[in-house]
């Protein structure tokens, strides 16, 4: 996990920029420093959903799981929601027709455990602006697509622990001499792409003024546009640029992650009896090397399996 | 002043020389009129103006009615032409996105329809930028739109084919370039040759009623030989008679044959003209509908705004299937297909989405794609069976409508030139 540990300093200096810029915005950098530097939590601000006792990354405590787990064992099939066009994390084989990838592991370990054998999920196909409103609606049971856990969004729904920690990077042509999203701001001019409702398009609107922010409705939108040339850049997660690089020779990530993205499976607010099911079935794949496992088999390109991220408890609802 | 009354004015050379004022003139004239031969002149010419003028007034309007419908039939064709494109681009739309739900390795026959839906729309837009210069603007614009489209495709297919999921972004970008680039230019122009075409149809009904001018041209004729006859004491004087006769008989002749061939080119546009319209755009209905539908499914769980679309064309198709000029039987062809569309839903909704995908991309006789192939048949021959009746209709009046108008001239002109005749007898007599 070389490029967790080497944004760890920087994690620090954005996590106490966050005490000035409030919740929304830059939260995710707070878990990386909150997990190995605990001094930084303490000094975290105090938001309706993200206080002392309840961090960005906290979620609710393994349990066996209750109703909702119930619902779901009684309707047969575990509905989720994701992407089929992120590859490595979530995507369409058009080969096999299967949607596949990281996250997809992470659910299919889930289902497993509620069925206690291997039945297949039922997918929503989602884009990422939808991830909030779906679970909101109840109108899937678990949102796993990229998700990146911050404080804002635990407002309105609710997180599993962190499963993967991504970060932030660019991915520019692989004749550019551009290192840094810094450095495409001295360029001028540039165009950089990112998803419609996401923490990387936020990040880039407000850091980064430089560059010109050009939204698309998916991540592989982006990708499009950077094919065509309309952009000459993509920000977006270290997780999710390896998959464009893997579709397209010409491109390169380029610099060091310049934010830290816990990913969370997401929930309904008030089905807390599933975020614990989840929990535990997370702990297991952490500990039993399904969690490495699937890390080499997908993200093996950003290096050797790290250590997973360490399960955060104790969160307390507010009241 | 007195002496320069005496007709005709020209003989007398020397008071013409001495008052060439125009006095003199003008009461030459009025005194010319006082007299029965001056009188009897006039009347010549306004006979002769009349009868002469049904020449003109039926000649005109045998070739206003001939242009109207060979433009009603050219604009007809147009449209028809544009609608045909439409329909090329849906079917070349819905086949590759049917083919995208199979794989990275597309059946061949999916390939071939493809393709040759593409050639033909292609083909059909230089076509019909060539038949009509107003259109060619929005038609270039199509054109530019297509090549985007077809070059969309062709990446998302390559990486479809490598197994690369932004195949899946590329071919999302090609159908809203289709909607946004190509479709709504053609619609526009389909608008605008339906109107032009209802224009013309307009004129083919409107323009014999021009004839009626001819009505007064008769009268004048009739209040001349009727003066004629208080004045001489003759009843009947023959070449204005003849005039008459022969004038009466071309406007009635006229009017049979061009009110004929606007009722037949009111028939051809209240019956095969109006399938020919309501079929082919419940046929590019379909064939979006049936893009809507591998939408649904390649958006696995979020496709209810494609599914939306989808009853809302198939029902629009429906209504315009269910019109009375329309082949009765094209409308329970439609009807299968979207019961067959309903088991893929049915699969989708129950969380099959695996079984809906293998039965929408089934080639099997009586599976989807084989049921909406029977309507999409039906529909395309039923489709050139109308146009042709239509084109059929149109273009067979044009040429009697010109003939009866040479005819009405030559009469005309024939009409006039024995009422001079008839008058200058009259006029002899005074000598």
């Amino acid at each position: 996990m070389t490029t967790t540990r080497s944004t760890t300093a920087l994690g620090v200096v954005v996590a106490s920029f966050a005490l000035l810029a409030g919740c929304a915005g830059a939260p995710a950098a707070a878990p990386v420093a909150q997990q190995e530097q605990a001094v930084a939590s303490v000094a975290l601000p105090a938001a309706t959903v993200c206080d002392d006792a309840n961090e960005s990354t906290t979620s609710y405590t393994p349990g066996p799981g209750g109703a909702s787990v119930q619902a779901i064992r009684d309707r047969g099939a575990l509905h989720v929601g994701v992407s089929a066009d992120t590859l490595l994390m979530g995507s369409r084989n058009p080969l096999t027709g299967q949607i596949e990838g990281f996250d997809i592991d992470m659910l299919n370990a889930v289902s497993a455990a509620i069925f206690g054998d291997a039945r297949p999920l039922q997918f929503r196909v989602i884009t990422s602006a939808q991830r909030l409103e779906v679970l909101e609606n109840h109108e899937v049971d678990l949102v796993a697509r990229t998700f990146t856990m911050n404080c804002e969004r635990w407002e309105t729904i609710a997180f599993s622990a962190e499963y993967l920690t991504a970060g932030q990077k660019v991915l520019v042509t692989r004749d550019s001499d551009a290192q840094s999203i810094e450095a495409l701001e001295a360029l001028g001019d540039q165009r950089v792409c990112a998803p419609e409702g996401t923490t990387t398009l936020e990040r880039l609107q407000e850091t980064y003024p430089g560059v010109e922010a050009v939204p698309a409705p998916t991540h592989t939108g982006c990708l499009v546009l950077f094919q065509q040339g309309k952009v000459q850049a993509i920000t977006g997660d270290d997780t999710i640029l390896a998959g464009f690089v893997a579709q397209d020779p010409y491109a390169k990530v380029v610099g060091e992650a310049f934010s830290a993205e816990p990913y969370g499976i997401g929930v309904a607010a008030d089905q807390v009896d599933l975020v614990q099911f989840v929990n535990g079935v997370l702990d297991q794949a952490k500990a039993d090397g399904t969690w490495a496992a699937s890390y080499d088999r997908w993200l093996g390109a950003l290096g050797p399996a790290p250590a997973p991220p360490v399960s955060v408890y104790g969160r307390v609802d507010s009241p | 002043m007195t002496q320069t009354i005496a007709p005709p004015t020209a003989s007398q050379a020397p008071v013409t020389v001495v008052h060439p004022a125009n006095p003199v003139h003008r009461t030459g004239l009025r005194g010319a009129l006082s007299r029965t031969p001056g009188r009897l002149r006039v009347a010549g010419v306004v006979s002769v103006i009349a009868a002469a003028a049904v020449g003109v007034i039926g000649w005109t309007t045998g070739l206003a009615q001939s242009q109207a419908l060979s433009d009603a039939d050219a604009d007809t064709r147009q449209l028809v032409g544009i609608q045909d494109v439409r329909n090329d681009l849906v079917v070349a739309d819905a086949t590759a996105t049917n083919a995208f739900l199979v794989g990275g390795l597309e059946p061949p026959q999916q390939r071939a329809r493809y393709d040759e839906a593409v050639a033909s729309a292609a083909n059909g837009l230089a076509q019909l930028a060539g038949s009509n210069a107003a259109d060619a603007e929005l038609l270039g614009e199509a054109t530019a739109g297509l090549t985007t489209y077809t070059g969309l495709v062709e990446q998302a297919r390559a990486n479809n084919r490598q197994g690369f999921p932004v195949g899946a972004a590329y071919l999302d970008q090609a159908s809203a370039v289709l909607r946004t680039d190509v479709l709504p230019q053609l619609d526009e122009l389909v608008q605008t040759n339906s109107d032009r075409v209802d224009a013309s149809f307009d004129s083919v009904g409107s323009v014999p009623w021009l004839l009626t001018l001819g009505i007064l041209a008769l009268a004048a004729l009739v209040v001349v030989q009727v003066w004629l006859a208080k004045r001489t004491h003759r009843r009947l004087n023959a070449g204005l008679f003849w005039a008459t006769v022969l004038a009466l008989a071309a406007s009635i002749l006229g009017a049979v044959v061009l009110g004929s061939a606007a009722a037949k080119a009111g028939d051809a546009r209240n019956g095969p003209y109006d399938a020919t319209v309501s079929v082919s755009q419940a046929y590019s209905l379909a064939n979006d509908a049936k893009s809507q539908e591998s939408f649904t499914l390649i958006k696995r769980g979020s496709g209810a705004a494609y599914e939306e679309q989808f009853v809302l064309n198939t029902d629009e198709a429906s209504e315009l299937l269910a019109r009375p000029t329309v082949d009765p039987a094209l409308s329970p062809l439609l009807d299968d297909w979207v019961a067959s569309h309903q088991e893929i839903r049915a699969l989708d909704d129950a969380g099959k989405w695996d079984e809906a995908v293998a039965l929408a991309i089934s080639e099997e006789p009586g599976a989807p794609n084989d049921v909406f192939e029977t309507f999409s048949t039906a529909a395309s021959s039923s489709l050139e069976a109308s146009a042709a009746q239509t084109h059929d209709a149109l273009a067979g009046s044009g040429g009697s409508s010109v003939l009866i108008g040479w005819l009405m001239l030559v009469v005309g002109l024939l009409a006039a030139v024995l009422s001079w005749r008839g008058i200058s007898k009259r006029v002899e007599e005074y000598r």
